[in-house]
């Protein structure tokens, strides 16, 4: 279905590219692009990869792409960095601000701290999409949206196109427009948000975000994504931004910014291609952890975090980086590492090491005609225990840690659990939580409440605000934002109820019984300065990991036996009431014979006729065989 | 009816009985009343107390609660809610509610078994109708079934229906046509389906006028016509309230809606959900059709055959609403099964009696049990809980058309009086 999509879509944007309008605009805008790159293409388009060993032998690596076109030059239909494809979707469906996510797994922050980009480019597990759309009214913004995300859906070969009504939610509290807008706010900006919890992202959608690049994965950073190492990492999330951003001075541009964030483990990462199944070290070649009171000759500890902090490129991603993007901004080094300055690191020959004030971060520049390589050797230890700050940049710690769950048991009812804690021992931290949930869940607001750990009693007073729009019947989805805030060192349960509604048998997926995906929640935190008008909004954001609900459900192998018997009950019940209603009472003996009576008598009849018929010739015999008799 | 003084200590005591017995559920097992609000069989989705919390919740912050998939019950609910102490501080309230509703109920019930309606209406005197249980007896019967006691602690709305229907009868047997028919308007806009006891509880406010018919041949068309627009007066009046308390028609097609095209699909005891659960979609709505018509068949036929008793036709049609309407509870059994000991007088025509009797108590036991195994234990299906309430669906069609059948040998007996006891046969 989704191939089908991809295809038709395809050829619709051939015949709208090669359309006699498109084609001089083809030709003007080469013309254009000539002319303006040679005065403004510093800016124009960058990359930058950024890896950051983190604790049990983890390594985040992000990949940031981002290019820039003139507005006016968008409108026009020039087109140099920012990919046509994309940005005649935008145009058509009057998009304004377009952001995409896909994503897989969990980010473990207990160990790994904070987010990248504090969660700004992340995205719940499967496909998330928010927008802000220009429409006159809601109707018309709903007829964008249908149209942006089908087209869209062509463009990714991802489901998007499921995105129906009762999966699109308005958000009113939680996302704020990251571009600058004229009027963001305006009647006539719509923001549309909606989310495929259920949607596996894979290889098929990671071509096409390659191919939207200018280097299509070729050269630069983007060669060392591939969709095997790319998919079997620990967390990942691929996001695409598009925003207007107008810079004090001069001219707005649309920036498309393209990120990938993974953390791989590189114990898996390392593993051989073609010995790919993982087996214990030998004996003698594990290290123990000697701290532990069961150390002994046949006992192991393993120490895990000393472990494997040694690493290339080569091993982790399977390649080395194929040279850099001709088109990149040279100013910005392509790759950067985070590791404390007193490590070594190797690079490939050529290359400059840059190291950067902080002590915490160094970058390299390397010819880009060259493939480049970075080595980092295990930390040298003198007593083969490693002691993980000084080797590893210290994870920050996030604002908050929020933990989603289901409570209760049974397929017919059950309760949301979300444990938020705040880590900060001094400051209290403020958030719009927001939660866009299938209709078949039917949440009861009235039990919505708080509760703070180790307190008696509701907390309701740190809920200050709710919006909610329930759910209707295969119509809508449910929609709820909730603004709270959570006491300094505390941790608090936001609890509600809900219940499971039994769908009609057509309206399961064919694993009913695996359950129904339940989007994340998003977790928008708000600045603590609230003297700075519009960027008090988004500090950091979270999301929680997608739950599976479980349905009732029917028996799916048997619709005609239970009309058959529905139907048969109806009728016992029905016949018997019209019998009784309509027939007379008789003694009984009264009356004439009833069926089986009848028809007895009537073969009785019968045979005597034929009997009779029979003997009408022989009756002297028939007689004289009686008389035998 | 003997010695006025003494009945009414007797029936004050009863009620008085009733209601420690509720009280004491309510205050002593302070978890039962939230598990009998969520087991199925007491709480459908459009009676369901739970519902009408989130309803009231909602209502109280400024959002629609018809603009929503929870709340599918009569607006009129909400303002009384309201205007009670709220129920989380002082649930104590709403029990009281509950349990004078029901005391209620069994009042008016005690009266319609007072006026002996049941063995002698005006067109037919039942040869047998000296045998029968007095008022009390038959109020208490009702107050102390189980079905009853579980549906006023479980909350369900049904009750209000339950009290306004019985109040109907009762108006219509003691003459009072427009109470009659004001209290008929209650129970339909809360419930909607006793809409359809309207032309049998016509017959009896006819059958029971304080002046008997004049000859006018057109007489009773006028009558009906009279009823027929204090019933709708009544109505408009009810809608135009709700229309303007919550400042939209939406709740006509959430509340009503809802009951006519089944959207919430969730189980129940009747014999509609799991059929259109397993519907095809292009036939769902010929069979929504269909099953509305069947319910409705009925109302025609009774009326028509059992002329001479309406207060018999007013049971039957409860017994098969009981079965038969979309969202049924225990609450309309109780309700159908608390009409039945009227009719004491027929008792020893029934046929099947403990087949009944057997089938209902093992529905009963064994719907819960079934219920558990395929949502909680995971160790049974749905066909599991299918199959106990078609059993039940049997056990109660059974029983509804045994009842007629014994109402109507008993007619039948006073035109041959010699065939008391004899075997008969229809025809």
């Amino acid at each position: 279905m989704r191939r089908f999509f991809a295809s038709f879509l395809l050829s619709l944007l051939s015949f709208l590219c090669f359309s006699p309008y498109a084609a001089i605009a083809n030709a003007s805008s080469a013309a254009d692009s000539i002319s303006t790159s040679i005065s403004d293409s510093r800016s124009d388009y960058h990359e930058q990869l950024i890896l950051r060993p983190l604790p049990l032998s983890a390594l985040l690596a992000s990949f940031n792409f981002r290019s820039n076109t003139s507005l006016s030059a968008f409108e026009a239909h020039n087109f140099r960095f920012f990919p046509r494809s994309l940005g005649q979707i935008l145009q058509h469906a009057g998009t304004r601000e377009l952001h995409l996510r896909f994503s897989l797994g969990r980010w473990d922050a207990e160990s790994w701290g904070a987010r990248p980009w504090n969660g700004a480019r992340e995205g719940g597990t499967g496909v998330e999409m928010w927008a802000w759309l220009e429409a006159e009214t809601d109707e018309e913004a709903d007829h964008k949206w249908l149209t942006l995300t089908n087209a869209l859906s062509g463009l990714f070969c991802a489901s998007l196109n499921f995105i129906d009504s009762t999966r699109t939610t308005r958000p009113v509290m939680s996302f704020q427009p990251e571009g600058n807008h004229i009027d963001a706010n305006a009647a006539n900006t719509h923001l549309l948000y909606g989310v495929l919890p259920h949607e596996v992202v894979c290889t098929e959608n990671l071509t096409p975000f390659l191919k939207l690049l200018p280097c299509k994965g070729k050269a630069g950073i983007a060669s060392l994504l591939d969709g095997h190492k790319l998919f079997d990492s620990s967390w990942q999330t691929m996001a695409i931004d598009i925003r207007p951003v107008c810079p004090e001075d001069g001219e707005c541009v649309l920036q498309i910014e393209q990120s990938i964030d993974m953390v791989l483990d590189i114990d898996r990462s390392k593993r051989p291609r073609d010995n790919p199944i993982p087996r214990p070290p030998p004996a003698h070649d594990m290290k123990c952890n000697t701290s532990k009171p069961y150390h002994a000759h046949d006992t192991c500890f393993p120490t895990d975090s000393a472990a494997n902090q040694d690493w290339s490129l080569s091993q982790i991603f399977g390649r080395p980086i194929k040279g850099t993007c001709p088109l990149t901004d040279p100013t910005v080094s392509p790759v950067c590492i985070q590791v404390p300055d007193s490590r070594i690191v190797f690079a490939s020959e050529g290359a400059i090491e840059k190291k950067n004030p902080d002590q915490t971060s160094r970058c390299f520049d390397f010819p880009a005609e060259n493939d480049f390589e970075v080595f980092l050797p295990a930390p040298e230890t003198q007593d083969g225990s490693v002691v993980v700050d000084q080797h590893l940049v210290k994870p920050e710690t996030p604002l908050l840690y929020a933990e989603r769950s289901f409570t209760g048991h049974g397929q017919e009812r059950g309760g949301v659990q979300t444990i938020l804690r705040n880590p900060s021992p001094d400051q209290e931290v403020e958030f719009i939580y927001m939660e866009s949930l299938p209709w078949f869940m039917r949440i009861y607001l009235h039990t919505i409440s708080a509760r703070v750990d180790g307190q008696p009693g509701k907390a309701d007073s740190l809920i200050q605000e709710v919006y909610y729009r329930p759910a209707v019947d295969r119509a809508r989805g449910t929609q709820l934002e909730v603004r709270m805030t959570v006491p300094p060192a505390s941790t608090v349960f936001l609890t509600y109820d809900f219940e499971k509604s039994i769908l009609r048998y057509t309206e399961y997926p064919p694993d009913a019984n695996r359950g129904f995906d339940v989007a994340a929640a998003v977790i928008t935190i708000l600045n603590r300065d609230k003297s700075v008008g519009n960027s008090r909004f988004a500090a950091y954001n979270l999301r929680t990991t997608t739950l599976l609900c479980n349905l009732p459900t029917p028996d799916f192998s048997m619709p005609y036996n239970v009309i058959i018997f529905t139907s048969t009950a109806i009728a016992l019940a029905f016949g018997g009431m019209f019998n009784i209603l309509v027939r007379r009472f008789v003694a009984a003996n009264e009356g004439p014979e009833n069926g089986l009576k009848k028809g007895v008598n009537r073969l009785k009849a019968k045979l005597a006729a034929m009997f009779k018929k029979r003997g009408s010739t022989p009756a002297v015999m028939l007689d004289g065989e009686k008389k035998m008799e | 009816m003997n010695g006025g003084k003494a009945t009414l200590g007797r029936t004050a005591g009863l009620y008085a009985g009733a209601a420690v017995l509720r009280l004491a559920l309510f205050t002593l097992f302070p978890r039962l009343p939230d598990l009998l609000t969520g087991r199925v069989e007491i709480s459908t989705p459009v009676t369901s107390f739970k519902r009408l919390q989130e309803g009231l919740f909602l209502y109280n912050h400024n959002v629609s609660p018809y603009d929503g998939g929870v709340y599918h019950q009569a607006p009129l609910l909400l303002p009384i809610f309201n205007l009670l102490p709220s129920f989380a501080t002082f649930p104590i309230f709403t029990y009281l509610l509950y349990i004078a509703i029901d005391i209620l109920s069994a009042d008016a019930l005690l009266r319609i078994a007072e006026s002996g309606e049941a063995g002698s209406s005006a067109r037919f005197t039942s040869p047998r109708r000296d045998k029968r249980w007095s008022g009390a007896v038959i109020a208490a019967l009702f107050l102390f079934n189980p079905f009853t006691i579980a549906t006023c602690i479980g909350r369900s709305t049904t009750v209000f229906t339950t009290c306004a229907i019985l109040h109907a009868i009762a108006n219509a047997i003691s003459g009072r046509h427009f109470h009659a028919m004001v209290a008929l308007s209650f129970a339909s806009y809360l419930s909607m389906y006793p809409l359809l006891l309207l032309p049998p509880l016509v017959l009896l406010c006819y059958d029971r006028q304080k002046q008997p018919a004049t000859g006018a041949p057109n007489a009773w068309i006028k009558f009906a016509a009279t009823m027929v627009m204090d019933v709708v007066g009544a109505l408009a009046v009810l809608f135009q309230m709700s229309f303007c308390l919550t400042g939209s028609w939406e709740f006509l097609s959430s509340t009503y809606g809802v009951q006519l095209t089944l959207s919430d699909l969730a189980p129940n005891i009747g014999l509609w959900w799991y059929f259109f659960v397993e519907m095809f979609d292009s036939f769902r709505s010929f069979f929504l059709a269909v099953f509305w018509l069947h319910l409705s068949s009925y109302v025609g036929g009774l009326s028509v055959r059992l002329r001479q008793q309406p207060l018999v036709v007013i049971t039957l049609l409860l017994g098969i609403f009981s079965i038969f309407k979309p969202y049924p509870s225990i609450a309309d059994a109780s309700l159908f099964l608390g009409m039945v000991p009227l009719y004491r007088h027929v008792f020893p025509l029934l046929r099947y009696s403990f087949v009944i009797a057997a089938i209902i108590i093992y529905a009963t036991f064994l719907a819960p049990a079934f219920y558990h195994l395929w949502i909680y234990a995971g160790s049974g299906n749905a066909n599991f809980f299918y199959a106990i309430t078609l059993v039940w669906g049997l056990g109660l069609s059974l029983l509804v058309c045994d009842l007629a059948f014994a109402v109507l040998r008993d007619e039948w007996e006073v035109e041959r009086p010699e065939m008391v006891g004899k075997e008969i046969r229809q025809i």
